[in-house]
């Protein structure tokens, strides 16, 4: 589970962490036990040449030395674009709830085991996941607002 | 008792922004809270994958209506670093001194919308006023009010005009002589004390699991600011204090953005005084035919509600591939608010949402 961890600095305090996709919960719960309390952001990348969605969490700490504040830890992973599923990290961070839930609408991951993957901002449904590299926002617009009439056009004035 | 279901917002008279708080009461106790945002989604990130590096620009500030300043440097420092441009130091200390101007201007705005809600309508006029006239300067200088784009890979977009320095000057002495009128009639009130004292309190260990940043966090006590872990700008060219309080409920957190209000105006008065000679901007590549490297980059700073960062990944193009702004309301407005609320009286939503510092802008993006 864990042969295929690698890491990497730039130098400007931040540090790139890839492993499998099994070793993210613990990797983040053994994070967080060695001081990256702060889950600053979940985000997730669509690589559409290598048919694969790249999750990303970045994390930074409360506490430690001054070093320690200033470094941001990057852990990275990738799913498959085919009917994408992940684990909660609800359990270990508190405040993941609402970035899984936006990552689920907008990319389509099905996070299990979160206590509440409802609706977080879109309103309608979509084919496909709208933050997606094959979605087509134009395209999208033109055919679902090109549609709706005119206020006068239905009063049968033109 | 019978429990009820509430819809706090976003059409009603005590809720700030377009935001929405369903709520379960019992009585006029709050049972639970579930905040319901998505009321300005706008997909700003995804139209960053459509246009090119600089026409990101105007786009970038209209996410956070309140404060837009933030928002741009996050994004040309993000960009600077995948390019490796240089910034001049004089540049440096502009961007410094134009970014406390917009912390004091969104405190005020802040301080504005807290002393409507409490009913404090003398207060609110004032700061009201006295955020136009950091806005003059704005005009004054960028020409724009509300909406800058002033910030640009490589420094600034011009320099200060001739004795602009003096009128900045002036204007902070116009409102930091009327700290003493706020404070006899605000912050030392004893309506404001009963008001806030002990509502939406968070303790230390709740404000950390839950991811709370900026005067949210140092409300509780803790003594952290991205300004002084990790100095951006020309921050660490002057000193300056974090200003903190103990208590972590409403009344600890409009104090410390009072105290952030005073030491930025200190602040911006020494990086004038240290204000170097020279250019005030790095010339760029041709904008219509700029690529950038394949890289990524996080960049972080501290806006006016706590740690702002930008997460900007390119592929070698000409635009952005993605885009993924961290804005400190997230946190706040959706797992800390959630929280906060429970037990509360009805009539104290508007007080912790409003002292939480939420802006609905920056969480729907």
């Amino acid at each position: 589970m864990f042969e295929s961890i690698s890491t990497e600095g730039d130098g400007e305090n931040r540090m790139t962490v890839k492993c499998r996709k099994e070793a993210v919960i613990t990797m983040l719960s053994f994070l967080k036990k060695t001081g990256f309390d702060h889950l600053a952001l979940i985000s997730c990348v669509d690589r559409l040449n290598d048919n694969v969605l790249e999750l990303v969490y970045i994390l930074s700490s409360y506490g430690g030395d001054v070093a320690m504040q200033k470094l941001n830890i990057l852990l990275k992973t990738t799913i498959p674009r085919e009917n994408p599923q992940f684990y909660t990290a609800t359990e270990i961070f508190g405040n993941a709830s609402p970035y899984e839930r936006e990552l689920h609408e907008l990319y389509g991951i099905l996070f299990r085991g979160h206590p509440r993957l409802t609706p977080l901002f879109l309103e309608r449904e979509y084919d496909i996941p709208p933050f997606r590299k094959d979605f087509d926002t134009r395209k999208y617009v033109k055919d679902v607002f090109d549609q709706i009439p005119f206020v006068d056009d239905k009063k049968g004035r033109t | 008792m019978r429990e009820l279901e509430l819809y706090f917002g976003p059409q009603h008279l005590g809720m700030v922004g377009n935001f929405s708080i369903t709520l379960q009461v019992e009585g006029d106790r709050i049972v639970k809270a579930t905040a319901n945002p998505g009321f300005l989604h706008r997909g700003f990130e995804k139209l960053m994958e459509q246009r090119t590096w600089i026409q990101n620009f105007p786009l970038v500030c209209r996410i956070n209506v309140v404060e837009p300043d933030h928002m741009e440097l996050m994004y040309a420092m993000a960009v600077e670093k995948l390019a490796g441009i240089e910034v001049p130091e004089r540049a440096q200390f502009i961007r410094s001194i134009y970014l406390e101007l917009a912390r004091v201007g969104s405190h005020l705005f802040g301080l504005w919308a807290y002393a409507n809600m409490l009913g404090f309508d003398t207060v609110a006029n004032w700061a009201m006023y006295h955020r136009d006239l950091i806005l003059d300067l704005f005009e004054e200088l960028t020409g724009g009010r509300v909406y800058h784009i002033y910030l640009w890979p490589g420094g600034v977009r011009r320099d200060f005009p001739e004795g602009f320095e003096e009128r900045i000057r002036s204007t902070l002495h116009t409102i930091g002589s009327c700290v003493p009128d706020y404070d006899d009639t605000f912050f030392h009130n004893r309506l404001f004390y009963e008001r806030a004292h002990g509502v939406g309190k968070l303790s230390r260990e709740d404000a950390c699991r839950m991811g709370a940043v900026g005067q949210v966090l140092r409300a509780t006590g803790m003594k952290k600011d991205i300004r002084k872990t990790e100095p951006y700008a020309a921050y660490d060219q002057v000193d300056w204090e974090i200003p903190v309080r103990t208590d972590g409920d409403a009344y600890s957190r409009i104090w410390v953005v009072r105290d952030e209000m005073i030491e930025s105006v200190h602040m911006i008065f020494k990086l004038l005084d240290k204000l170097p000679k020279g250019e005030a901007y790095q010339r760029i590549p041709n904008p219509f035919k700029w690529k950038i490297p394949e890289s990524e980059v996080y960049v972080r700073c501290e806006s006016s509600r706590g740690e702002l960062g930008l997460y900007l990944v390119s592929d070698g193009g000409d635009k952005p591939c993605r885009a993924h702004f961290r804005t400190p309301s997230y946190s706040h407005g959706l797992t800390i608010l959630e929280k906060a609320l429970e037990n509360e009286s009805i009539a104290d939503v508007g007080n912790i949402m409003i002292s939480l510092y939420i802006t609905a802008p920056e969480i729907d993006r």
